[in-house]
């Protein structure tokens, strides 16, 4: 009995292994770190994906075809996410990658994609090599976007022209240090401090009281995670008047650090996170399209990344009715002539040259007072 | 002194299981190379980790000693291929020994200073130095790319040709795991292998026979840094990118699941782990969410069920077929005797 059992397991494993029959859809991948550092984002992620995919199929699907999700934890590692890519191309047959924001996976498996021409919607950074980045497209803004927004209020709004940054080693983090360490100037801004951190460390005092100590009015903490509250204590504790401006993150990473720095916070929000504060136009309804669905099956959970990823489909479906065609080739080909394209985080305008769609500010910088959102005007 | 049971020639039984074991894993292998798709790859990493944890096997089964630091050793062959080959446009195979020496004169300058330390001491060690290299990779940004990593590594080959597709990478993967479990077998079987579980035994009772500890400490710590990068040199090319996290904790951890699941101090306990901790997450895919779960409880069954790993199975089964065999025969026996006395 139990070597039935054994052949019946093996036979199982090598079907899982082999994978099913090519079904008639169109079928999107989506490598996401479920699990691991990059769990918060990538599930909002993904849970958008599938929201958008859900809307275009309650329409009739796209050109005559329905979408379909197949999701593989990658477990923000690279490894893991060439062995997940790998199986979505040969096991599941998927057309179209709309993978998470584990930018080392990605980047791991880019050269892989490239070569079996499927084209990819990401929610990371681009891959740097020449021929992956061909077939590689991102919904996430340019680096310096965010940089910028925090510049415009110091020079601007306050009196601070001394400034810290304090970033972690991840490469979009990377990115805005270096677009810091080379705009400030043009702000009126000199950068006292530049100084890493990891984002499992518990205590950042040393880092903030040195750039305390060099005079910083002001941080500018570029990273996801827990660290943003670890900073927000630290200067607490330190006893500081120092303000903290933050990147991007999810707004219930944010709530507990308002409550501790009251009104020296402010951060980086997507036009999602501040709908209210928007006036009427194309942007609004866009988020509104989405953030019905959306707040319906979620609630009050951040949409911001999730919003991204519905605009990767619907960039997706766009250039398919823009090919007429589900070839990957030819899906690539009508992702690079999309221009214009509303979003839920901006307007898209890709190109040849630019696989980077968002080409102007969606930024604001917000605030949280008695705990509702607040743009800072 | 040496058994009966040991020189008279293996039984049947005994012949069998590897024999069963070698038949499944070539299928297997045979398998992937037909039907193609991601068991290839999954097979590519399960031949990687292999090589990677025969040289740990070296280094803790053979001779008794433990180390978390050999991912620190696969990063310096992993990031000295990445380099080279796609910053200077070195070839693979002069990349590649560059990368493993390296790693084996880190070994000895490391190896030299910490190996006189034991048990806890020298794991805390070996676990620095891992943690000091993956930093580096993350810090020297300018060579390394940092968290960025370095992409589109040109895949093996010779000669200004690389090999075409996944299936021949597969077959190289394989080529190399022969020569590095072949090479083991023979170092286990020398001098040198007979020395180390001397001191694997009794590092005390080893030096009192006269056996330098120290020097043959400090050889098993570079032959397992030069299998490991090895491994870390053909992962680059195998996947075409690294980063440090590739390199990391993860690695070690995986490393060692594999060592104990397939049987630490055998010659085939790692391949065994390396295929079967590879594939297990594979065959679980299809629970889903309860994937880790299923995964879990799987290795705490079979480290319950074969605590001395899975390559220690086949002995099982083959002494159990021999103790009815040895049971009847000693029963023959003792009928054989009675009859004698009775007459």
């Amino acid at each position: 009995m139990h070597r039935v059992f054994t052949a019946a397991a093996l036979a199982a494993a090598l079907g899982t292994i082999a994978g099913p029959a090519q079904a008639q859809t169109y079928k999107i991948g989506i490598a996401a770190g479920l699990t691991g550092y990059a769990a918060t984002v990538d599930r909002a992620w993904t849970d958008g994906v599938r929201l958008a995919v859900e809307a275009v199929n309650a329409r009739g699907g796209v050109n005559g075809r329905r979408l379909e999700v197949v999701v593989e934890d990658n477990r923000s590692e690279p490894q893991e996410a060439v062995t997940v890519y790998r199986k979505m191309m040969s096991s599941d047959k998927v057309d179209a990658f709309l993978s998470g924001c584990v930018s080392a996976g990605n980047l791991a498996a880019a050269g892989m994609v490239a070569r079996a021409q499927i084209p990819m919607v990401l929610c990371s950074i681009l891959p740097q090599n020449e021929e992956h980045v061909k077939w590689a497209f991102s919904t996430l803004p340019p680096a310096r976007f965010e940089v910028e927004k925090r510049f415009e209020y110091l020079k601007e709004n306050t009196q601070i022209r001394r400034v810290g940054v304090l970033h972690d080693p991840t490469p979009y983090a990377n990115l805005q240090k270096g677009v810091a360490e080379k705009s400030a100037a043009a702000y009126g801004l000199t950068l006292v401090g530049v100084d890493q951190y990891k984002q499992d460390d518990a205590d950042l005092s040393v880092q903030i009281g040195k750039m305390n100590a060099a005079g910083a009015g002001a941080i500018l903490k570029i990273g996801l995670g827990g660290t943003t509250l670890t900073a927000a204590k630290n200067i607490k504790q330190l006893g500081l008047s120092t303000q903290m401006l933050t990147s991007i993150e999810d707004l219930a990473v944010f709530r507990p650090v308002a409550d501790v720095l009251g009104d020296k916070f402010f951060f980086v929000a997507a036009p999602s996170q501040v709908v209210d504060a928007l006036p009427e136009g194309p942007l609004r309804k866009a988020i509104s399209d989405f953030l019905g669905p959306w707040k319906a099956r979620h609630g009050e959970r951040d949409p911001n990344w999730a919003g991204r990823g519905w605009d990767a489909v619907m960039i997706t479906v766009a250039a398919i009715q823009k090919a007429n065609s589900f070839d990957g080739p030819k899906v690539r080909d009508a992702i690079e002539t999309i221009s214009g394209f509303q979003g839920t985080t901006g307007i898209y305008n890709f190109s040849a040259a630019n696989h980077q769609g968002i080409t102007v500010n969606p930024f604001v910088l917000a605030t949280i007072q008695g705990g509702r959102v607040r743009v800072v005007k | 002194m040496t058994s009966p049971a040991t020189t008279s020639p293996p039984s049947g039984r005994a012949r069998l299981a590897p024999a069963l074991l070698w038949a499944a894993g070539a299928a297997l292998v045979a398998y992937a190379f037909v039907a193609g798709g991601y068991l290839v790859t999954v097979l590519g990493f399960a031949a990687l980790y292999a090589i990677f944890v025969t040289g740990l096997n070296f280094f803790m089964g053979y001779t008794g000693q433990v180390s978390f630091g050999q991912n620190a050793f696969a990063a310096i062959g992993g990031y000295t291929s990445a380099v080279l080959t796609t910053a200077y446009n070195w070839p693979v195979f002069a990349a590649m020994p560059l990368g493993i020496g390296a790693a084996a004169l880190l070994a000895l300058a490391i190896g030299y200073p910490t190996l006189r330390l034991r048990g806890h001491y020298l794991a805390m060690a070996t676990l620095a130095l891992g943690m000091i290299v993956q930093e580096i990779a993350v810090q020297w940004d300018r060579v390394t790319m940092g968290y960025t990593g370095i992409a589109a590594i040109p895949p093996l080959g010779a000669f200004g040709r690389e090999l075409p597709n996944e299936r021949a990478q597969l077959a190289a993967l394989l080529a190399a795991l022969a020569l590095a479990v072949w090479v083991a077998s023979r170092l286990k079987h020398s001098r040198l292998g007979h020395a180390l579980a001397a001191i694997a035994g009794s590092e005390d009772a080893a030096r009192a026979l006269g056996i330098d500890v120290a020097r043959y400490k400090l050889i098993a710590f570079v032959v397992a840094a030069v299998y490991a990068a090895f491994a870390g040199s053909m992962f680059a090319h195998f996947v075409g990118f690294v980063s440090p996290e590739v390199f990391g904790l993860h690695m070690v951890v995986l490393g060692f699941t594999m060592l104990y699941v397939g049987g630490i101090g055998t010659v085939y306990g790692p391949l065994v782990g390396a295929l079967i901790i590879s594939l297990l997450p594979e065959t679980f895919r299809g629970f889903k969410e309860f994937q880790d779960l299923a995964y879990g409880a799987a290795l705490i069954v079979i480290l319950i069920y074969a605590p001395k790993g899975l390559a220690s199975l086949a002995r099982l089964w083959t002494r159990r077929g021999a103790a009815p065999d040895a049971a009847a025969a000693a029963t023959a026996g003792t009928s054989r005797g009675d009859a004698g006395a009775a007459r």
